[in-house]
């Protein structure tokens, strides 16, 4: 197990390590119904107590199910994909294959990360260099047992190979990209671009998934709506909750539209309820202490920039609600720290969306008027539109990029003598 | 404001470190909220801040559950001011990381000279309040004489009520770059070796310019009765691997002084009036006129003693801006709430750094943030 997370101190290591990994490529195919059975039980042993507080690993468990990966292969790859068989496409014989070792560059502030990166390029069947981000070697160790525990044939162990080594080894950053055939990346801007620039063979593919924020909006009638304005509330604060606000699908603004004659005073009042409830649910561990600084920051410069806004926020940095008006895009700070902007139609602040938008979440009561909406921020950049209380939950496509196709290689056979 | 003033003035003439602590607290708990009133009456945004403290601001029994401003809205521009812009009579401007935006602190003439007052009552009580020959290191000029003033410019200021004489021992050169007038600074050490001398300088200046050439030249000034005072912070000589005591054996050594003669003290524009000296036990002290609440970041509560967080810095002595309360981006141990050896009242502590800041992230940063 110990040699699952190697700590990496020279470019010859990085190539050993490779060299093994492609023996366990050659070795045998495997097929997504292998990994999905291996998922499984992994999913089952998440629960347990080494794993289970780790964040985001409620995700991972569900992410893990078979209910979930199937149906995304069989959308990805085709039905007779599942158990590896040749997809009929005319006269020709269609499959996936794997592209062989693929990258992964986590993004380091999602502790479930780089065990997620991996599931991907595993259910085509790659072999995975991970490279760690340093302070989550632990946790995913942890994670990364569980599998081991699972895989007694070592049938996907043996195809992982995870690295820490300090982000500024630039010559080994070299030696990894140099190494494999593919790639996943995620992060802020400045790391993407950093790993873009590494000298990846030519026929590399590279999916990257750069930093986004997600915004979330409600038409009139859904938060004047006093039956439902509890539940909504819940919804928004779990989306702000997990994950700390810190992923690409957090909301970092609700835009209300606005209603004559109503109020948002008291959808604030039940926003605050629900985020005071969340909190005790779940409350922070830690926190560093640039973001305690930069929420404190946020609350003074809303109040003091314009003397017509609101706030709400609790004596610690645990939660904040700004309370404002337009439809411009305000500078997130996450931490849980939520703008509310009030404006006259929802249409407004999308038209301004500029492709840095991941996700929006919604509550719209027209249907018809959600559509509308829904085709303007996709025309926008927006790659995901989803019910509020179900901005984390991910289908792939992912960012607008499939997860598991583009780490495979779809091979056309015409038989000879057909 | 008058009676205002007046509480003020008397804060500021009763000696520094003699308060208990919950007598301090109470003295200044009352004076700060009225201080709160009257800021609150005269910038409409800061009342609207002061509206949205989720405490009760009258009722408070603590200073540390009084609303506290985030140090960096001081870098706005105007800068935020409760009072005319015709009676501002000077702006200072913090130092600033290259590429940051300095804050910009308006002053009128009550709290500028509350503000000299104030770091006169603090630094006499370290090396008594005789006039001497004062050694500046730093070039003729960096004091300024303008409406706008610079934290190298305000230190050196804040000093000259120390000085019989004041004399400048660097220059800059035809390139810009400073370096040491060495034949000014022998006929200064030649002269005063006699006297009881203060010297001040920016900390990186001081082991650039004047213990680096000196080393190497193996001189020695030989004025063993003098103060060394010094601030600007460590990060320059961090990087050089220089710690606090090969600084201060250098100083010692160049001078001809015990190493005990040189006084790290910190300080920042925005916290006007106030410096942080260190003591013999190496600690840091608050005056009877300000405070110092060191909070945990995940609570925002004061630490406990033998605890790091993120220091809240406290002065009464502004009313032209409102850095009464200001929460900085440095983080401090408290080391006690009272009761240092050194005999100064009130709580201690040791600055540890800067906080490190945070940036918006997407689905993250390649490396991970947290500390």
């Amino acid at each position: 197990m110990s040699e699952l997370i190697h700590r990496i101190e020279s470019p010859e290591e990085i190539s050993l390590l490779v060299r093994k990994l492609r023996e366990s490529l050659s070795a045998a195919e495997i097929t997504p119904n292998t990994v999905l059975e291996i998922f499984e039980a992994w999913a089952a042993t998440l629960g347990q107590r080494e794993t289970v507080d780790i964040p985001g690993i409620q995700f991972l468990r569900i992410w893990l199910r078979r209910g979930t990966l199937e149906p995304i292969v069989v959308r990805e790859l085709g039905c007779e994909a599942v158990r590896g068989e040749w997809m009929k496409d005319g006269r020709a014989w269609l499959k996936a294959f794997p592209l062989g070792v693929v990258g992964h560059w986590p993004a380091g502030n999602i502790e479930i990360q780089p065990v997620l990166s991996m599931t991907c390029a595993l259910l085509g069947g790659n072999a995975c260099l991970v490279r760690v981000p340093s302070g989550l070697d632990d946790l995913t160790r942890r994670l990364i047992c569980k599998l081991d525990q699972c895989d007694d044939k070592s049938v996907l162990t043996a195809r992982v190979g995870l690295l820490v080594f300090d982000h500024d080894r630039w010559d080994l950053q070299e030696a990894m990209a140099r190494a494999v055939d593919g790639a996943m990346v995620w992060g802020g801007a400045e790391a993407v671009l950093r790993v873009r620039s590494l000298p990846f063979p030519h026929w590399a593919r590279l999916a990257v998934f750069g930093p986004r924020i997600s915004v979330a909006a409600m038409d009139a009638d859904s938060w004047c709506n006093l039956q439902q304005r509890e539940s909504w509330c819940q919804r928004i604060a779990r989306d702000v909750w997990q994950f700390d606000q810190q992923a690409c699908s957090s909301p970092q603004v609700l835009y209300l539209e606005e209603k004559v004659g109503h109020s948002s005073d008291e959808f604030v009042r039940a926003l605050q309820k629900a985020f005071e409830l969340e909190n005790r649910l779940h409350p922070r561990q830690t926190i560093p202490a640039g973001l305690t600084t930069a929420i404190c920051q946020a609350r003074a410069s809303w109040l003091l920039d314009d003397v017509a806004n609101r706030a709400c926020f609790s004596p610690t940095p645990d939660w904040t609600i700004l309370v404002g008006r337009g439809a411009e895009l305000p500078k997130p700070t996450q931490g849980k720290t939520l703008a509310i902007l009030e404006v006259d139609n929802l249409l407004a602040p999308v038209e301004k969306f500029d492709g840095n938008v991941q996700t929006l979440g919604l509550a719209m009561a027209d249907a018809e008027r959600e559509a509308k909406l829904a085709s303007l921020a996709a025309r926008r950049g927006v790659d995901r539109i989803v019910k509020l209380g179900r901005m984390h939950v991910f289908a792939p496509p992912w960012d607008g990029v499939d997860l598991i196709r583009p780490m495979v290689r779809v091979v056309r056979h015409v038989a000879s003598m057909g | 404001m008058d009676e205002l003033g007046q509480r003020i003035d008397h804060l500021l003439a009763i000696p520094p470190y003699g308060l208990p602590p919950g007598e301090r607290e109470s003295l200044l708990l009352e004076l700060l909220k009225d201080e709160l009133e009257y800021a609150s009456g005269r910038n409409s945004g800061v009342r609207n801040y002061l509206l949205h403290w989720p405490k009760e601001i009258r009722s408070a029994r603590r200073i540390a559950d009084l609303p506290y401003l985030p140090v960096g809205l001081l870098k706005r521009q105007p800068p935020i001011s409760l009072v005319e812009p015709r009676e501002i009579v000077r702006t200072l401007n913090s130092s600033s990381t290259t590429g940051q935006v300095p804050s910009r602190i308006a002053l009128d003439s009550s709290t500028a000279r509350r503000m000299t007052k104030g770091v006169v009552s603090i630094t006499q009580d370290f090396i008594r309040s005789a006039r001497r020959p004062y050694l500046v290191v730093d070039v003729p000029g960096s004091a300024g004489g303008g409406p706008e003033l610079g934290a190298r410019g305000a230190a050196i200021r804040g000093l000259q009520p120390f000085a019989s004489e004041v004399t400048y021992c660097l220059r800059l050169d035809k390139n810009g770059d400073l370096s040491l007038d060495r034949d000014k600074l022998s006929q200064f050490a030649e002269t005063r070796r006699q006297s009881l001398v203060l010297v001040y300088g920016f900390t990186h200046i001081l082991w650039k310019y004047l213990v680096k050439p000196l080393s190497a030249a193996n001189s020695c000034l030989d004025m063993a009765d003098l103060h060394i005072l010094h601030s600007g912070g460590w990060k320059l000589l961090q990087a050089e691997a220089v710690d606090k005591a090969t600084f201060n054996e250098g100083l010692a050594r160049v001078f001809g002084c015990s190493p005990d003669r040189v006084i790290d003290f910190y300080g920042m524009v925005e916290n006007v009036g106030v410096i942080y000296p260190d003591c013999e036990e190496g600690n840091k002290h608050v005056p009877a006129f300000g405070d110092v609440i060191v909070r945990d970041p995940l609570t925002l509560e004061p630490v406990p003693e033998g605890k790091q967080g993120i220091v809240q810095v406290c002065s009464v002595l502004p009313t032209s801006f409102p850095g009464h309360l200001l929460l900085t981006e440095d983080l401090a141990k408290v080391v006690a709430y009272d009761g240092c050896r050194c005999g100064r009242r009130g709580m201690c502590f040791r600055f540890m750094g800067r906080v490190a800041k945070a940036e918006v992230r997407g689905c993250g940063n390649i490396e991970r943030y947290r500390q």
